[in-house]
């Protein structure tokens, strides 16, 4: 039995997903890699033209895309951008970059309200 | 001596310099190597015998390569120059030099060479606003090379620097001490080599992103051959035609970029050196003008924008579902959310165009493949002019930003603070709804209907598209119509008054098809008329206007990307002579830049200054400026797609005497197109008629 936390509460209802319009055109398996001190959580997401598959298990990828528990939680909470989070190198990735494009339209955005101040950003 | 600067680039990739080949940039001084919108070095200072040198002459030898040629001492006269120095440079990740130092003289000379070395790490937007960094430096020597270091957090940016040959590195810089012999030549290669995060190559599943942002560097001669031999051949008996057609090709391959999903294919990026990224209009706007000339710049765009399609609302980043970004940028401010470019979204034209150059994308190539690739898209655009755009609540696509620190008052072209403005000189508030925007609407709607019918397969989604269409025609030429003056207002302001300003936006509008017929020769002698067209071209505002000022960004210069489309409205609508007057004026103009147009220049009438007055820009060559004589030449021939046959429809300047345009690619392979100059395009008395 997994922790309801939310990250196994975001793969989860993305695997509920029959088809997600916004990879309707991707195709490939991506690895997500969620490192919290020594251990490290795997999940693989394979997208077959907008039918998602989510397995919490490793295996092999085209793009894999590494990054702290505590990141990839607020990813899911549309708290933090993945595309700036790749530009810090707080997430890196590997493989096919257009995967990373394409999967990264999965993370919700923010809340209409001004997002609080994470330590990575800068004051403006 | 001279401050001309010299600048090399691949992609983001460039190096500026002075005519030394030095660099030595302050905080604020725009001169370095950079890369992905970050400052890998800003000192690069060669000395011989601890003294600097003076340039002789430099050849750019291509876009992405130059030559120094040096003499030791910075005196006026060289009384003594028994030594030279060749630099010879070349972008790729980084760069690399070749240094040779020449020996003149009958005896043996020993010799201290020092090439001084650091990095300041700025970002693109540092180095234009002078910010300060926030993160920590670090030198190293390591295995042979000089490693300058900056890291913020989890960011991190590294230079490389190496020799070819042996030398005494230290913390600032690389020390050669060297004997030549009588007439002896020494030569080192040295490399400057860019890292960006923890470049390494990676595990099982292919390098890492940082690994693949170091691409190998394809045989840019090569490559650049290839470009110009693919497009169509010209010959014309107007040799300054020539001259700027070639510039053209030159300029639009060096201002190709490729983002890193787009593996070997490349897009127009916006103006060189600074604006080396995507921008959606500038991008599209190039794309179109480039079409009968190259097709591959088309569909990379939209590809590229396509994959990086707003999907959520995101206020920082003026973001919305279906929405087509503005700029692109890599650097540490955007990194850091300092900036909003990851991407930024606040443009409000880009989207609709994108739909119109998919269409005109098919038009040319016959390509349904990237039409059906790119439905989803396609549709989110369309959706999000009327589930996004209309602000004002009146159906009409207008703007505001919501990111009210860092984001852009103006989305559409003219994005000055000013440039959008009544009669009388003020300045309305927001929402805005400008004129050329509803154009594009109306034109990517019918657009958008045609791909529905043709590669979608959706006659009732084709059906609503039109029925839209032509239910926005009919409100805007009644909402925008200036009755007393005759022209349409440059805006709809936030309470629906039309702001009254005569400008050259009406050109766009007939380039989309949204101006009623019977109003069209109004619009039209306006646009010809003495207060917008000064010889050289058409202007952004109207002499006589509260604003208008002939150097004044978008409030009274000419800028030819306008007057390219401007041209092709006016054969939109029949009146092909007054085509061929703007686009002389602009090819005219061309000549005294030596076939590089400018961004702008001023309005000044042509026959008070003799010369087309250039406005001091930072960017040069700028793509869109380097696509206007292609747009021009394509609406002078009358190039026109019809199915699968291209129709050639002159209206040529007698100026131009004969042209011939060779090979035009598209649906019909390959096709020629001739023409003999017989639009006599001085001044006329009479005023133009529709033809």
């Amino acid at each position: 039995m997994e922790p309801a936390d939310g990250i196994s509460r975001f793969f989860q209802e993305l695997g509920r997903r029959e088809h997600e319009p916004l990879l309707a055109k991707v195709t490939g398996r991506v690895r997500f890699e969620l490192v919290e001190g020594r251990r490290t959580d795997r999940w693989l997401v394979a997208v077959d033209k907008g039918r998602v598959a989510v397995a919490h298990q490793s295996g092999p990828a085209d793009c894999v895309i590494r990054t702290g528990r505590a990141l990839f939680e607020r990813l899911c909470r549309g708290e933090e951008n993945a595309l700036t989070a790749v530009l810090r190198g707080a997430v890196v990735c590997s493989g096919d970059v257009e995967l990373l494009f394409a999967i990264q339209r999965i993370f919700p955005g923010p809340s209409r309200e001004r997002r609080p101040l994470s330590g990575a950003r800068g004051s403006r | 001596m001279s401050e001309s600067q010299v600048k090399i680039l691949e992609g983001n990739t460039f190096v500026v310099s002075d005519e030394r080949g030095d660099i030595e940039a302050s905080r604020t001084d725009p001169t370095g190597l950079f890369s992905f919108d970050t400052r890998f070095l800003s000192t690069w200072v060669l000395t011989v015998d601890g003294e600097r040198l003076t340039p002789l002459s430099v050849d750019d030898l291509q876009y992405f390569e130059a030559r120094f040629f040096l003499v030791p001492g910075t005196g006026t006269v060289y009384v003594d120059a028994k030594l030279s120095v060749i630099r010879q440079r070349s972008v790729g990740n980084g760069f690399h030099e070749e240094l040779t130092v020449l020996n003149h003289d009958d005896e043996p000379v020993e010799l201290v060479v020092r090439m001084e070395a650091d990095s300041d790490f700025a970002d693109l937007f540092e180095v234009k606003d002078a910010l300060e960094k926030k993160g920590s430096y670090s030198r190293q020597l390591h295995d042979g090379k000089l490693l300058l270091a900056y890291e913020r957090e989890t960011f991190s940016r590294s230079t490389a620097i190496s020799s070819s040959q042996p030398c005494v590195l230290d913390e600032h810089g690389l020390t050669f001490e060297i004997k030549l012999a009588p007439h002896g030549a020494w030569k080192t290669g040295l490399d400057v080599v860019t890292g960006v995060l923890g470049t390494s190559e990676g595990g099982d599943e292919g390098p890492t992103l940082a690994w693949q942002a170091r691409r190998p560097r394809t045989n840019m001669s090569r490559n650049l051959a290839r470009f110009i031999d693919e497009a169509p051949r010209l010959e014309c008996d107007w040799q300054p035609l020539k001259t700027t057609y070639h510039r053209s090709l030159v300029d639009l391959a060096a201002l190709r970029f490729s983002p890193i999903s787009a593996g070997r294919h490349s897009l127009p990026a916006a103006g060189l050196p600074w604006f080396m990224t995507m921008f959606g209009r500038d991008s599209i706007f190039t794309s179109l003008q480039a079409l009968p000339f190259n097709q591959e710049l088309a569909a990379t765009t939209l590809r590229e924008l396509g994959l990086r399609q707003g999907t959520r609302i995101d206020d920082f980043r003026d973001e919305d579902p279906g929405r087509i970004l503005h700029e692109m940028r890599y650097g540490e401010l955007t990194a850091f959310e300092e900036r909003p470019h990851s991407p930024y979204y606040g443009c409000a034209d880009a989207t609709p165009l994108f739909v119109v150059l998919l269409d005109e994308y098919e038009r040319w190539t016959g390509d349904t493949r990237l039409v059906r690739e790119l439905e989803f898209e396609a549709r989110a655009a369309l959706n999000w002019i009327d589930e996004y755009a209309n602000l004002q609540g009146n159906g009409y696509i207008a703007y505001q930003r919501r990111n009210q620190e860092t984001g852009l008052e103006n989305q559409c072209w003219k994005d000055s603070w000013d440039s959008i403005s009544y009669q009388d000189g003020r300045l309305p508030g927001f929402p805005r709804a400008t004129c050329e925007l509803q154009g594009y609407a109306y034109d990517a709607k019918l657009r958008g209907a045609r791909l529905a019918r043709l590669v979608w397969r959706d006659a009732a989604f084709a059906d609503r598209l039109e029925q839209q269409a032509s239910d926005l025609k009919r409100r805007f030429n009644r909402d925008f119509w200036v009755e007393d003056g005759e022209y349409f207002a440059v805006a709809l302001d936030a309470d629906g008054r039309r702001v009254d300003s005569l400008t050259s936006n009406n050109g766009h509008l007939l380039w989309s098809g949204i101006v009623d017929r019977p109003k069209a020769g109004a619009v039209v002698r306006h646009l010809m008329g003495e207060r917008l067209f000064s010889g050289w071209g058409v202007r952004t505002l109207a002499v006589g206007e509260g604003r208008y000022n002939p150097i004044g960004y978008h409030v009274g210069t000419i800028w030819p990307f306008d007057n390219s489309f401007i041209a092709w409205g006016l054969r939109r609508y029949g009146f092909k002579r007054e085509a061929a007057r703007v686009a002389a004026g602009i090819l005219e103009a061309a000549e005294f830049f030596d076939g590089r147009l400018p961004e702008a220049f001023g309005g000044y009438p042509r026959s008070m200054t003799k010369y087309p007055v250039q406005y001091p820009t930072a960017c040069s060559p700028q793509a869109w400026s380097t696509g206007a004589p292609l747009l021009l030449l394509s609406t002078m021939l009358g190039l026109e797609p019809s199915g699968d046959h291209l129709l050639v429809d002159p209206a040529l300047p007698s100026a131009i005497g004969r042209l011939e345009v060779l090979d035009i690619p598209g649906r019909w392979g390959r096709v020629d197109a001739f023409a003999r100059g017989r639009v006599d395009t001085s001044p006329p008395d009479r005023r133009p008629r529709a033809r």
